[in-house]
């Protein structure tokens, strides 16, 4: 016969006064005030841990052995190897030249063009709106993409980039054929992708000066020059700085672009780190040599993003 | 041939708001104006208008004689503080003073000179070197101020120069501002929302609602004679009292000018002597008078030609104390020596001092 | 922050700028143009040279997109681009909405409870979006091998997260921190409970952010190639490694066909500029940046 009440429930219902109130005391001690901030960051710093952080501890540790990917022998001991042999490979040095020479002519192009860029588009003029979203249109294409079309745009028979430029010249312009125009031809595509986002950042800054520092300027009967430098630059000047150490950053990871329009070539003069690096880990299979390059990159990461924090917290105190 | 004048000056904005409407006005050399009146009243584009800074719809500015209308601030030769200091952030104290002269192609030698004398006068020698976002707002006021000061300009300009500061540094800088105006000989216009800024610093007041200008007098002469409900109501503090009442009778006009007049209101009749216009006026006609708070005087209970009220809150203020009577639903504000104690619930009776009623027509007018 | 819905613009020019502004809209619109022209070109159109400008247009190029199978190198599967547009939006989608929902714990935690640490938590959540994707494409490949995870689903989606995150949070943060904090002080004093405040008051307020923060992260991790490169295999393909495959070994690539493929892949993000443009600031710089 049923008796009415579960002797499931009895039991529990007898042990649950200790139970919940150690379990009510393990949640309060979790949910009290003090745990709130550390409760609310685990989950996310947990998630990065694993993904991001885990791995590249376990590449660092890597990076002192000797292993490589595609064969079965354990990792051997070799200490600091990896890395003297990285720093005096002379093939690195030239990477790490071609990617100086890449990131510094296309982040000056960008800088100069985006600040033109927004003179231009800092007052109301008609179809302002739609010409802007034009000059937006080239950060919107995927990095495949644009690799791939401007492969094409470039290629001497068909690409009209190439056939443009024929025109100038007496026989057909092969934009890929010396290192110094396919390094031209990355850098203007790099520049042609992300000037438009430095326009964003400088047309923000030119919007946001009070207008009456203006007016106080030309109370003052001061010229446009001097307008231009004691009020408009030092407002736009710290979010330029911000564009150039963000765009930095962005293009030392420059790998799509190139693996996709040069392969790094002709030969390897166009190779940028990321993509050698790319290519020591998944062509050569010398993993922990290129763990090693990865982490060189990485110490230069973290200068650069250590610069832009403090850009960034610089601007708003003087704000 | 300093001065500045406005004639039948109109703004009116692309949606319609007329800002400023017809206004007159003219400042001598050497006078300070100041352009009183609440918010959204057109006073600051007036200065504006003046400095260039928006053009006039239609009508004249003239500054010195000469049609400005069509000229760009930079060729007016104006010197405007503004309210918010539009202090330049990159450049220092020393450099921002500085700004203006560039302009004039002076040497260096007599711009380090005119820096050092105008830093000096307004105490600024020690942080010559600081920049706006280092300074409280006392300094910053004062290099605006400053900055003003070390040209040469056709007149000042300055926007609500102390709303910021606090009562202390109020007190202070007025004196001081007023001080250096005065070396100054130049015409200056003043706007602000404070009547007490107003009333101690300016020569004469143009009060100013709704993009006109209601009158504009000495602070004296606003005080005594107020030509609207308007003004009679907005300058004194604390607030005159605005009390309707009819007209009952109206007696023989006497040699100075007066007459005795009977008003009905609060349900009492009170007999004074006021302006002799009132007796244009029919028996029966609607009023308004105006009593400021430190017009009345006390009498005993049961006198004739006195009002009666209760007493509802009382508010010291130091030397004096605000009382606030009722009667019939009316508020009337008092002021008294705090030497008289009065208590909630008091019932007395008070009588304006001679000469000190206004009458109001039944548009607002001054009947005078 | 502002309710215009454009970006904002000081003084006035006349149409001269326009004609100034329009030559150089268009240069840098020209590339673009031609994709999404090319898309509706015929074979033959695509590649002339001259380029046509006139032509007839056709549709031929987005039917094959759905339905040409053999486009990929090594055709041995019946996929179309049906199956990489759904992987696209599935492993963008998901990961973007996990980020979201992470990162804005943790971004109020750092906005509302600052710790001691607060500042190194950041920059280094910050540095792991600014690293060199090559740096973490190593150990994960392996990592990925090892744990047999290439090629599935949820390592990618995992990997997609943690890629998000910094993203997510630091954009998060910055809505949180722009927020008036006295509401939420009067609420506290009228007796609401934490989660009460976080979840009446705050929230509501950063919803439009937050939705656009999504819609940024959902382009981003839309365009990303190295990760899925190495990471999909080939039924989680996404879209711009496809892209990519067409390059190598097919003779003559089919330009009218990628260009369509282009074109419906760049839609979204067209709308969402377009929709976003106050926020666009914000979310090109990472939340980093704010007017």
């Amino acid at each position: 016969m049923t008796s009415v009440a579960n002797p499931d429930t009895a039991t529990s219902r007898a042990a649950s006064p200790s139970a919940s109130r150690s379990a009510a005391g393990f949640l309060g001690w979790l949910m009290s005030p003090e745990r709130r901030g550390p409760l609310l960051i685990a989950p996310a710093l947990i998630t990065l841990f694993v993904v991001n952080i885990f791995p590249l501890m376990w590449s660092f540790g890597l990076s002192f052995f000797a292993y490589k990917a595609n064969r079965l022998a354990p990792p051997v001991f070799i200490g600091l190897r990896n890395y003297s042999d990285v720093l005096t490979d002379s093939d690195i040095w030239e990477r790490f030249q071609h990617t100086a020479t890449i990131v510094v002519g296309s982040v000056a192009l960008q800088l100069v063009v985006g600040f033109l860029l927004a003179l231009l588009f800092a007052q109301e003029f008609p179809l302002r709106r739609y010409l802007l979203m034009l000059v937006l249109s080239p950060m919107m294409l995927s990095l495949s993409a644009v690799g791939v079309f401007f492969r094409l745009f470039y290629d001497p028979t068909l690409g009209f980039i190439s056939r443009f430029i024929s025109l100038f010249t007496p026989d057909t312009f092969v934009i890929l054929s010396t290192p110094a125009r396919a390094t031209i031809a990355i850098v203007v595509v790099d520049a042609w992708m992300w000037s438009p986002f430095v326009m964003l950042l400088v047309l923000a800054g030119l919007v946001s000066v009070p207008k009456y520092l203006y007016e106080a300027a030309e109370i003052d009967r001061a010229g446009w020059w001097r307008r231009f430098r004691t009020i408009t630059f030092p407002y736009i000047r710290s979010l330029l700085l911000l564009a150039l150490l963000f765009r930095t950053i962005e293009a030392f990871k420059i790998f799509d672009i190139v693996y996709l329009v040069t392969e790094g070539g002709p030969g390897s003069s166009t190779e940028t780190v990321s993509v050698y690096v790319f290519r020591l880990a998944f062509q050569f299979f010398r993993t922990s040599q290129a763990s090693a390059l990865g982490y060189i990159m990485l110490f230069a990461v973290i200068v650069l993003t250590s610069l832009y924090l403090y850009a960034i917290q610089t601007r708003e105190v003087e704000a | 041939m300093h001065e500045i004048r406005l004639e039948k000056v109109t703004k009116r904005f692309g949606n319609g708001l007329v800002a400023v409407d017809k206004a007159d006005l003219d400042v001598g050399r050497g006078e300070v104006m100041c352009l009183l009146g609440p918010s959204g009243c057109g006073k600051t584009t007036m200065l504006r208008m003046i400095a260039g800074l928006e053009w006039a719809t239609s009508g004249d500015i003239m500054i010195g004689n000469r049609r400005v209308n069509d000229l760009p601030p930079r060729e007016r030769n104006v010197a405007m503080a503004f309210q918010f200091y539009a202090l330049y952030p990159s450049l220092s104290v020393g450099e921002n003073l500085a700004y203006p002269l560039h302009a004039e192609k002076l040497s260096k030698a007599e711009i380090t000179q005119r820096v050092a004398r105008v830093s000096q006068a307004l105490d600024l020698t020690s942080i010559l070197e600081r920049r706006p976002h280092q300074l409280g707002e006392g300094e910053k006021q004062r290099v605006a101020v400053g900055r003003s000061i070390i040209r040469d300009p056709t007149c000042f300009l300055f926007d609500e120069p102390l709303s910021r500061l606090d009562i202390q540094l109020r007190q202070t800088m007025r004196t001081q501002i007023k001080e250096i105006l005065s070396t100054l000989d130049k015409p200056t216009v003043i706007v602000t929302h404070d009547q007490i800024e107003a009333l101690t610093m300016a020569d004469r007041i143009a009060v100013m609602q709704a993009g006109r200008i209601e009158q504009i007098a000495s602070p004296d002469e606003l005080f005594s004679m107020p030509t609207n409900l308007f003004v009679g109501g907005f300058i004194g503090t604390p607030q005159m009292n605005l009390l309707e009442a009819t007209l009952t009778e109206v007696g023989q006009r006497d040699s100075a000018g007066s007459v005795t007049a009977r008003f009905a209101l609060l349900g009492e009749i009170i007999s004074a002597s006021v302006n002799s216009r009132v007796g244009d006026f029919e028996p029966g006609s609607k009023v308004t008078l105006g009593i400021r708070p430190r017009s009345f005087e006390f009498v005993d209970i049961g006198t004739t030609d006195a009002l009666h009220a209760d007493v509802d809150i009382t508010e010291p203020m130091g030397a004096e104390t605000l009382a606030h009577l009722i009667e019939k639903g009316s508020d009337l504000r008092c002021v008294v020596q705090s030497s008289i104690r009065l208590a909630p619930g008091n019932r007395v009776a008070i009588r304006c001092k001679p000469g000190q009623l206004h009458v109001f027509d039944s548009s607002g007018i001054l009947v005078r | 922050m502002e309710k215009a819905r454009e970006i904002r613009a000081i003084g006035q020019a006349g149409w001269g700028r326009t004609l100034g502004a329009g030559i150089i809209s268009a240069v840098y619109f020209f590339p673009v143009f031609f994709i999404i022209t090319t898309a509706f070109k015929t074979r033959p159109d695509a590649l002339a040279m001259p380029i046509k400008f006139f032509f007839t247009p056709t549709f031929e190029n987005f039917y094959s997109v759905f339905q040409r199978a053999d486009i990929q190198g090594g055709g041995t599967t019946n996929s179309g681009f049906g199956l990489y547009f759904f992987n696209s939006l599935f492993i963008g989608g998901t990961s973007v909405f996990l980020a979201l929902i992470i990162g804005t714990a943790a971004a109020y935690g750092f906005s509302r409870f600052p710790l001691r640490g607060n500042d190194t938590y950041l920059f280094i959540i910050l540095t792991t979006r600014m690293l060199p994707p090559i740096i973490a494409i190593i150990p994960i490949f392996v990592l990925f091998r090892v744990f047999g995870l290439s090629g599935s689903y949820t390592g990618v989606i995992a990997l997609y997260t943690a890629f998000n995150l910094p993203f997510s949070i630091w954009m998060a943060k910055s809505f949180f921190d722009d927020l008036d904090r006295d509401i939420e002080d009067a609420a506290r004093m009228d007796g609401s409970s934490e989660w009460s405040v976080f979840r009446k008051i705050c929230l509501p307020q950063v919803y439009g952010g937050l939705a656009a923060t999504f819609v940024f992260a959902v382009i981003l991790t839309w365009n990303e190639f190295l990760f899925a490169l190495m990471l999909t295999g080939t039924e989680t393909r996404t879209v711009p490694v496809a892209i990519a495959r067409t390059i190598g070994g097919q003779v003559g690539v089919d330009w009218g066909l990628m260009s369509a493929i282009e074109t419906l892949f760049i839609i979204p993000v067209v709308i969402v500029t377009f929709v976003l443009q106050n926020q666009l600031l914000r979310g090109v710089t990472f939340g980093t940046i704010r007017k």
